[in-house]
């Protein structure tokens, strides 16, 4: 048994050969799963159900490339019958009584959800490390982080568990773990993807998104998940489209940019290095770089601190104790029972960013704060837009670091931000990014790389990064991953 | 006590008569099984979002007209931030900076004058649930959740709590007729806020404004005012301060009641709602709202009278507004008006209440109805005779001429067949004859007394008089 281990359209072609049914890819996958326990990846699995479901698709005739394939589902995405935790006491208990549209999607494919993966609670962090169900780890090196949020979606696909997985991307949390595990993470323009059923963090910002290991199974993935929903006023009118048409053109001509910044002293030397190997390597097959510089990028950070918690302070004031979820014993009062609720259920991660985002909207705040960004944003967002009239993609590295250790220091609630300097640009102009694997280091971390198109570009993003996999074909079997 | 002059502003939150509720797909109803109307969105369960029904904003912009706002073309919601058990995502989605509809006015009649009473803006909003109390618990009905709302905000510009009551009355009025609203206070479809305060002159600063909330029913928005600006009176007078605080009126003593103090810096943190885009607005949205906005109460009331129905009259008709409609058809005829206006709100109306019918469940056609009033009008019928074919008018498909025939009422309107039986009567009574020869007033009572009596009162009087006299002349 290592169906696993092949692409999907090899697996698709056995399944439609009835060499191997479904049920044997989701025993396998429940088998690695176990074989890498350590790797903390899911806070949940659903093996019964998925065994069954399994079963069920035997009588089914195979009507798509992604019938019967194993899924990974991050824990902040509704899924009915399932428990959803968002890695939260706080929904430590709740079980959900409806599917968000994306996990509607994926069971009209026929797709097996294997399990809800872990993340930093409520998708506030960048290590995974403020997850209630304690951390992932990185299956290159256990003694590292494996970034966040998404980072049990990235940790289960590096370690070739499952061929896909969906996470969530708020201000990096698909493309930066995705980096920091040497896998494709694929954050799709916003609106591409229904947020309904996705729970809030910074709703202007939340996008869900495909994680797999290579780019083509990535752009099938979109495919599946896409489209105009009526339960979500901020979804697209966009037509659906195939994400891999473009992949295996060739790249002459193409126009790109990198942004100064990205190559600033903000990134480490090593990654620097890779990423200009690549793009020697672009420019000797025709593409055409150029170095630009983006106003307002070097403030995105700030920008996101202020959306993204004002957001997140609003949101996540439903979670109250009264209708679902934790709910503190034997209140005194309403008051007791708000205050317990939310002091014990939420971590200091989720309750730092709550207050930080009421004090935000506060008053006058509002309008100093909240209001303000939202404008600077629009002008970032027309910035993009202008190079974008120039060149087909941006480029530049997904993270100024490797991943680090899991015991490093977390008293310190800017370094989270600074690990998504170069992600959190994206997510403010609504753009679709993607991180590739590039290379490692020299102790064998993951370097990822990432490609920003136009928005609703994303199969011109796929193109770009198929041609970079093909080229570099690496070998992205971590060591640390037990799969025999 | 010297004279304070009250500044009065009122609040009205109106639930919109809509199918479904505002942000989600469940029915808006009420009265019915506690929590029967929710799905998760109402709920606010975790990854709910937020959908906007359309029917909502033709409403708002309904009433914005009706209430003579500007309209706001590009706008957003925004959300409110509070704790409250009845608040499912502990904000409510309204319109704190972009209201659709601002700087309006409704017309009241005070003692003869008009006056305008300005409104700064109109807004939409979603409906708290209801919650219940019962000793220590307190039971949450999610059934309200959602429920659309307009919140019509006047500006302090009421200067009596007749005025208060006057533009209640006609902004109820208003909503209720363009179907923007049941407008029940009783049932909380209709809520009223009140703020006071009261200075000496027009020309001193605003005093300290107290709120009464949820007030029950526009006489108790009266007596609240009333008392509210009796008891600042009685403060100032003697040499008191107070602080601004909002009050309730308690129906069973009569008095408002306090609630809390206001504190400073109660603040919602408002920001614009991410998940719903800007909405515009556009001319033709606003058109297509217009052609649906029925002839209003003011304009039925000059044209009524204009037709010469009597101010009675007036008034009941614009109360029911199927009647109304049914009315308003009629108005380029030339018939008898105060005669139709008579027919409808009397027999048929009885009729109409005994049976619960509409007036459009009967089969009383506009021409049916024009071709009864002119029989009316020319004495062809009297009421008795409408009385006896009222139900064949309303329930049968037969011209009026036809069902006069076939009840036998067109044999005594018919001379010949009236001067014989007036005939045989002058006969049979000669003394009264001589009577009426010698000027005795009661002697023609008292042949008509007969003809009636003969006919069961199915002659037409005119024309019994008329034949009557014809022939006691001839003796």
């Amino acid at each position: 048994m290592m169906y696993l281990d092949k692409s999907i359209k090899e697996i698709n072609k056995l399944l439609i050969d009835k060499k191997i049914k479904p049920i044997d890819l989701v025993e396998e996958a429940f088998t690695r799963i176990e074989n890498n326990k350590e790797l903390n990846a899911y806070i949940t699995l659903n093996k019964e159900e998925a065994l069954k479901q399994a079963k069920e698709l035997e009588s089914l005739e195979v009507d798509n490339p992604l019938f019967g394939i194993p899924i990974a589902i991050k824990d902040n995405i509704i899924t009915k019958n399932l428990l959803t935790t968002c890695a939260s006491h706080i929904l430590d208990n709740f079980i959900p009584i409806y599917d968000a549209t994306v996990i509607e999607k994926i069971k009209k494919k026929r797709m097996i959800i294997i399990g809800k993966t872990n993340m930093d609670e409520f998708g506030m962090g960048s290590s995974s490390r403020t997850s209630y169900f304690k951390a992932p780890k990185n299956p290159w090196n256990k003694e590292k982080i494996t970034g966040g949020s998404s980072g049990g979606s990235a940790a289960t696909i590096a370690a070739n568990c499952v061929p896909l997985a969906l996470g969530t991307d708020t201000g990096g949390s698909i493309r930066q773990p995705s980096s920091y595990c040497g896998i494709v993470g694929m954050k799709p323009t916003y609106g591409r993807v229904s947020r309904y059923g996705l729970v809030a963090f910074a709703s202007s910002l939340d996008q869900i998104g495909p994680m797999t290991k290579h780019v083509y199974e990535n752009a099938l993935l979109l495919n599946a998940i896409v489209g105009k929903d009526e339960k979500d006023l901020t979804s697209t009118t966009k037509e659906d489209e195939d994400f891999t048409r473009l992949i295996g053109e060739d790249i002459k001509g193409m126009k790109i940019a990198i942004p100064n910044y990205f190559m600033s002293d903000i990134v480490e030397e090593n990654i620097k290095e890779k990423i200009k190997e690549v793009v020697e390597l672009l420019k000797e097959k025709g593409a055409i770089i150029d170095y630009i510089d983006i106003k307002y990028i070097e403030n995105a950070v700030t920008l996101y601190q202020i959306i993204a918690m004002g957001e997140a302070s609003s949101n996540l004031a439903r979670f109250d104790g009264i209708r679902y979820g934790y709910s503190k014993e034997n209140p005194k009062d309403i008051m007791d029972l708000y205050y317990g609720t939310r002091q014990e259920g939420f971590g200091e991660e989720v309750k730092r960013r709550i207050m930080i985002g009421s004090y935000l909207l506060s008053g006058e705040n509002a309008t100093k704060y909240y209001n303000k960004a939202l404008s600077i944003r629009d002008d970032m967002k027309k910035e993009f837009t202008m190079f974008f009239e120039k060149y087909d993609l941006i480029i530049g590295p997904t993270t100024t670091t490797t991943a680090y250790n899991l015991t490093d220091p977390m008293d310190d609630p800017l370094k989270s931000f600074m690990d998504d300097i170069l992600v959190i640009p994206v997510n403010m102009a609504g753009l679709p990014g993607l991180n590739i694997p590039v290379g490692f280091t020299s102790d064998s971390m993951p370097i990822g790389m990432q490609i920003i198109g136009n928005a609703f570009e994303e199969a011109q993003i796929y193109k770009l990064a198929s041609f970079i996999e093909n080229k570099l074909n690496l070998d992205l079997n971590p060591g640390g991953a037990k799969n025999a | 006590m010297p004279n304070y002059i009250p500044t009065i502003g009122i609040e009205v939150h109106v639930e919109l008569k809509t199918k479904t509720k505002i942000f989600s797909n469940s029915t808006n109803g009420y009265g019915k099984m506690a929590n029967s109307l929710t799905n998760v969105i109402d709920l606010g369960y975790p990854g709910t979002l937020p959908t906007l029904n359309k029917e909502v904003i033709n409403l708002a912009i309904k009433a914005a007209t009706v209430l003579n706002c500007k309209i706001r073309r590009k706008m957003h919601f925004d959300r409110k931030n509070y704790f409250y058990p009845d608040n499912p995502k502990n904000y409510q989605i309204t319109q704190a900076r972009t209201p659709i509809g601002y700087d309006g006015y409704i017309e009241i009649e005070i003692n003869g004058t008009k006056k305008k009473i300005a409104i700064e803006e109109m807004h939409i909003e979603e409906d708290t649930c209801k919650s219940t109390h019962r000793g220590t618990k307190t039971l949450l009905d999610f059934n309200r959740a959602g429920v659309p709302l307009i919140e019509i905000v006047t500006k302090p510009c009421i200067s009596s709590s007749e005025e208060a009551k006057l533009y209640l009355e006609k902004l109820k009025e208003l909503l209720f007729y363009c179907d923007i609203s049941d407008c029940k206070m009783e049932e909380g479809s209709m809520r009223a806020d009140a703020n006071v305060s009261i200075r000496k002159k027009e020309t001193d600063p605003f005093g300290t404004k107290c709120e009464i909330k949820n007030i029950g029913s526009i006489s108790n928005v009266g007596i609240s005012l009333e008392k509210e600006i009796i008891r600042q009176q009685k403060l100032l007078e003697q040499g008191e301060t107070f602080k601004e605080q909002t009050r309730r009126y308690d129906d069973k003593i009569g008095d408002t009641v306090l609630m809390r103090i206001k504190e400073t810096g109660n603040d919602y943190r408002y920001f614009p709602e991410p998940d719903i885009p800007y909405l515009y607005i556009t001319e033709e949205m606003i058109t297509q709202v217009k052609k649906s906005i029925p002839m209003l109460p003011d304009e039925r009331r000059q044209v009524y009278l204009s037709k010469g129905v009597t101010t009675i009259n007036t008034n009941k008709l614009i109360q029911n507004r199927p009647l109304s409609e049914f009315f308003n058809t009629l108005l380029d005829e030339n018939i008898n008006f105060k005669i139709a206006s008579n027919l409808l709100l009397g027999d048929i109306s009885a009729y109409l209440n005994k049976t619960e019918k509409d007036i459009t469940d009967t089969t009383l056609t506009k021409n049916r109805f024009i071709e009864l009033v002119n029989n009316m009008d020319k004495k062809i019928l009297t009421s008795k005779n409408l009385k006896d074919i009222l139900d064949k008018v309303l329930e049968e498909e037969k011209s009026i001429a036809e069902i006069i025939k076939s009840s036998g009422i067109e044999n005594i309107t018919d001379d010949n067949a009236l001067r014989e039986i007036i005939k045989n009567i002058i006969e049979n009574n000669q003394e009264t004859v001589t009577d009426y020869k010698n000027g005795h007033d009661r002697a023609i009572k008292f042949f008509m007394g007969q003809v009636m009596k003969e006919t069961k009162g199915g002659a037409n009087p005119n024309l019994a008089m008329e034949i009557l006299q014809e022939e006691l002349k001839n003796r």
